[in-house]
């Protein structure tokens, strides 16, 4: 399956939960790979913590196949080469992690229809080896927005499934903008149909993922004093009717990710051993990676019957 | 392998081949379904000029015409130097069992040419050959054929096997749901001139990472490259079921988690692959006895059978369990 990571905005927690959803669908055993199709600042590296190819490669990555300088893409068995202590040994029945990084000038560039074949060659290729492919794009309606919306309307790529992750903070702002980067006139929905694809059904294959929301009913927020406790409450029924109100409310979410210390600080995977031994991060967001990584091929959670 | 072309052969004009290399990529079809002979002929009819092959037996084997492409570029080469050469690369698609697909290109190399380029018509006529440009370095440039560190530019014919691998996975025919996920292999081999009244022998076989093997053999004169380019298609073949399998038993967690998991990661493996073990059944006579000797040394068919025995076991295993009450 196909997994395009995507947001409105930087900053969204876009590349962090992909990567978290990346390594916990590894840990139960599938083939996950991740590309850093973030043209213009690549960062998956530093979330898996494989220092030598920090901010993307020289030559030779995701840019320079699809402008096709590369006649393949450089991949990084994640499980090789990164320097996080817990990852280094490979964990028992887990599946491969492959990490595709991007070029360091890698930057935008236009869409044109060798990048396609060759973005269709790609996911056809990915798709044959890999459980989930998951792809970060850069934030906006950027060419690798564009990319992905036109090789996956390809009829070469019928029968591999796509699915949308559309991340956004838990702001008004970030809201509103999600809303209108999925639904807008120069949305992905609208830029989906004008190439091709089917209204219905790439909705259908579209959900919200919600970052860093800080939750007025649980710790330490529940035990904030009453007259600010009773604000934040306030406050947050209030955006929940602007999502809904947008597009973006319950039903059209995938899971919700919880401020969490340790990712306000650092770019990282959230590991058992960081939530049960070193106690640095909380059950929750380690909780809410492995419902995404769950729900992201559970068919209920997609409405499919 | 039925009427190689003779490319191998000397000539009057054409000096005499001294090295063939080749490259060959080894996938699993991404279909739903084994494709029929038919199905199979209609996928790998890359050229509307010629006639696909098709055979029966011992399995089903259908082979695309040869594509030629040609060639003016530089031989890799193990010490960096430039050794240009004018010719043509062979290219060829396989589906055997309407399950495996195998894209492969190769080309004969002549131990000399002349330090000039020919009429087209010269290369043409010996479609698979490809002259240098003065005397070859042969060990030099088979050194540098199977090389992982080759310079941009230098003739690469895993980047026209790759070509010719996708371009059949993106016929609109196929439907991309193929019933596991498995990996691409890749094998590049080179085979040498072998010593005056000396038979054939395969000097080396190697796995390298990320599913890149190299095979490097010794053939006797007048052999010709395309039973060469069959022998290593073989290989490549069984070495990908190889792979694919041990691969699959691993992921399947076998003997340590609940049975039943294995058993369904272990189906397709029973469904799919198991009866496409068969050994040089289509190498011909003369390198014959270069599989006998892996089959020795690393006992292809001897690891392929602890698995199949693994599979098997477990299987009986979970159906007598699921007969108890
Ligand atoms: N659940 C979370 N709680 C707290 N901080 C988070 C959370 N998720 C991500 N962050 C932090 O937010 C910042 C932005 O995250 P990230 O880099 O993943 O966003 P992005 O959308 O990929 O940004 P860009 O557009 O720059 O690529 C990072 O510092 C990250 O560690
Ligand atoms: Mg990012």
């Amino acid at each position: 399956m196909l997994v395009f990571a995507a947001s409105d905005k930087g900053g969204t927690g876009r590349s962090v939960t992909s990567a978290n959803i990346a390594f916990h669908r590894a840990l139960a055993g599938d083939d996950v790979c991740y590309l850093d199709f973030d043209f213009g600042s690549p960062t998956a590296a530093a979330v898996f913590d494989v220092p030598s190819v920090m901010g993307g490669i020289v030559q030779g990555g995701l840019h320079s196949y699809l402008q096709g300088q590369a006649h393949e893409p450089v991949r990084l068995d994640v499980w090789a080469r990164t320097e996080h202590p817990v990852l280094r040994h490979r964990p028992a029945g887990s599946g491969n992690l492959v990490l595709f990084p991007g070029d360091r000038s890698g930057g935008e560039f236009a869409v044109g229809n060798d990048s396609v074949i060759r973005g269709i060659d790609l996911f056809l290729r990915l798709h044959s080896e890999f459980d989930v492919v998951l792809v970060d794009l850069s934030a906006g309606r950027s060419y690798a927005v564009d990319l992905a919306l036109e090789v996956t309307a390809r009829p070469e790529l019928h029968g591999v499934g796509a699915r949308w992750l559309i991340h956004h903070r838990w702001t008004r702002q970030h809201v509103i903008a999600a809303s209108g980067f999925a639904f807008g006139p120069r949305g992905i929905l609208s830029g989906g149909v004008a190439r091709g694809h089917d209204v219905e059904e790439l909705r259908g294959s579209m959900r919200f993922v919600r970052a860093a929301v800080l939750d007025p009913e649980t710790p330490p927020w529940s035990l904030a004093p009453p007259a600010q406790s009773a604000w934040m409450r306030t406050c947050d029924q209030g955006l929940h009717r602007l999502a809904a109100d947008r597009g973006v409310g319950y039903s059209a979410m995938l899971g919700s990710v919880p401020l969490e210390p340790v990712l306000q600080w650092r770019e990282q995977l959230i590991t058992d051993e960081d939530v049960f031994s070193s106690r640095v991060a909380g059950p929750e967001t380690l909780k809410a990676f492995q419902d995404l990584a769950g729900k992201l091929t559970d068919d209920d959670a997609w409405g499919i019957p | 392998m039925a009427g190689p072309a003779n490319t191998g052969e000397r000539t009057e004009q054409s000096p005499e081949p001294v090295l063939v290399f080749g490259e060959v990529h080894t996938c699993l079809l991404q279909h739903g379904q084994a494709l029929t002979g038919r199905g199979a002929a209609d996928l790998l009819r890359l050229r509307a000029d010629e006639r696909v092959r098709l055979s029966e037996r011992p399995n089903l084997y259908v082979r695309s015409p040869d594509v030629p492409t040609g060639v003016d570029c530089h031989l890799p080469s193990a010490s960096g130097a430039k050794v240009r050469a004018v010719g043509t690369v062979t290219a060829r698609a396989t589906l055997t069992e309407g399950r495996l697909l195998q894209a492969g290109a190769h080309c004969t190399v002549t131990a000399d040419g002349p330090g000039r380029r020919r009429r087209w018509g010269h290369y043409l006529a010996r479609p698979g050959v490809v002259e240098p440009f003065g005397t070859l370095p042969e060990r030099d440039v088979a050194d540098g054929c199977l090389g992982a560190g080759r310079r941009p530019g230098d003739l690469d014919l895993g980047a026209i096997a790759d070509r010719t691998l996708t371009r059949v996975l993106r016929d609109r025919a196929l439907d991309n749901q193929p019933p596991f996920k498995s990996q691409v292999t890749r094998l590049r081999w080179v085979a040498l001139r072998a010593a005056d009244g000396e038979g054939p022998s395969l000097e080396r076989f190697t796995l390298a990472g990320d599913g890149l093997r190299m095979a490097e053999l010794r053939l006797p004169a007048g052999i010709p490259a395309a039973a060469a380019a069959g022998l290593c298609h073989d290989l490549a073949l069984h070495d990908w079921l190889l792979t694919t399998l041990v691969r699959m038993v691993e992921r399947s967690r076998l003997g340590s988690t609940d049975g039943r998991d294995a058993l369904t990661a272990l189906r397709p493996a029973v469904d799919h692959l198991m009866h496409l073990w068969m050994p040089a059944a289509r190498v011909d006579q003369p390198l014959r006895p270069l599989w006998e000797a892996l089959e020795r040394e690393p006992g292809f068919t001897r690891q392929w059978q602890i698995l199949v025995q693994r599979i098997r076991d477990q299987l009986a295993l979970q159906t007598a369990a699921h007969l108890q009450p």
